[in-house]
């Protein structure tokens, strides 16, 4: 093989198992042969010989890599904790400005629907509450269980995987709610002449979709990757 | 041991001025005496996570040889950082130091 390949193959393995973040393994892939190159070329020996020191002191692939997991790991910890904040607090303001504009606009429920309503609201609030309460301990938990970033990757790993648990079980109940929400629109909007007003109810209801789109999409995307990780730790 | 301090090693190497991974580990060896031969792919996971945490910054150029090379720098709280662990390096060592060389007073049992 010749020493350009032999670099290129190099930075490809560790890069390859980088793939739990594409922009890293792309951005190690240059800094990686770039290295190499600098290395050999101020290496002594004959060309090959240079490129598979450099290599060697490189050092393990799949060491390194576990290097980079770990800071991954640590990082990701932090950004389910303030996804899960920014979504709670995102649909609250949501739920709040309906409620509101409900108020303004005197826009009440028909007899008729009024006692599933009440049911439906009891869900609602039971769920969202459920989730706050949930995403707090998840916050909680973050802050006080610190782990800090040169840590081994057991600890991160065992904080993220307990943060996406309490993280999944705030967006179950999220959804929960945002689908009572969604009932408890549906509702009001029901029977009425379809009028220009019908923009805010419905845009509301579209934030609170796409917020709690985001968290459910956001911790299975976390769960997804990290099973790379972690099998790139115990390999 | 190494590895726990790999972090106030980085920001010491990159306290002379920018630069890439393969100087940053150049300096190590020179700066050290050889004393921190370590395998040189583990600086850059600590580059990253030292950016990650906001005490280096890096942006891509290109070197001489037309090559992409990514270059990092201490930030203003990597100054901050570094300051404060050679601080406490400097505390821990004196300490350490004295100890050994038996300069502490020491007190005779009663």
């Amino acid at each position: 093989m010749q020493e350009s390949g032999m670099i290129a193959a190099y930075a490809e393995l560790l890069a390859g198992k980088l793939d739990f973040n594409p922009s890293l393994s792309r951005r190690v892939r240059q800094e990686v042969q770039d290295h190499l190159w600098e290395a050999a070329a101020a290496g002594s020996g004959n060309g090959r010989e240079a490129v598979q020191r450099a290599i060697a002191n490189f050092g393990d692939p799949h060491v390194i890599a576990a290097q980079f997991a770990t800071a991954w790991l640590a990082r990701q910890t932090w950004k389910v904790g303030v996804t899960v904040i920014l979504v709670i607090s995102g649909v609250f303001v949501a739920m709040k400005a309906r409620v509101a504009w409900y108020a303004a606009a005197q826009w009440g429920l028909s007899n008729d629907v009024r006692d599933v309503a009440k049911l439906v609201g009891l869900i609602d609030a039971c769920a969202f509450w459920l989730s706050v309460t949930v995403g707090i301990v998840g916050c909680t938990y973050l802050v006080v269980r610190r782990v800090p970033p040169t840590a081994v990757c057991a600890a991160h790993c065992s904080r993220l995987r307990y943060l996406l648990f309490l993280s999944a079980v705030s967006a179950a109940a999220l959804s929960v709610s945002v689908i009572s929400d969604g009932v408890l629109t549906g509702l009001r909007l029901v029977g009425r002449e379809f009028s220009a007003d019908f923009l805010i109810p419905v845009s509301s209801m579209v934030v609170e979709i796409v917020c709690a789109g985001s968290l459910i999409f956001g911790v299975r995307s976390i769960v997804v990757r990290m099973a790379h990780t972690t099998a790139l730790l115990k390999t | 041991m190494l590895k726990g301090h790999l972090d106030l090693i980085v920001l010491a190497a990159l306290a002379a001025g920018p630069a890439h991974g393969y100087a940053i580990i150049d300096a190590i060896k020179r700066k050290s005496g050889q004393a921190f031969d370590l395998p040189e792919g583990t600086i850059y996971p600590a580059l990253h996570r030292l950016e990650q945490a906001g005490l280096l910054s890096s942006r891509w150029t290109t070197a001489e040889s037309g090559r992409k090379r990514r270059v990092y720098a201490l930030t203003r709280p990597g100054h901050r950082a570094l300051a404060e662990r050679r601080a406490v390096w400097k505390r821990f060592s004196d300490a350490i130091g004295g100890l050994l060389e038996g300069t502490a007073p020491c007190k005779s049992p009663a």
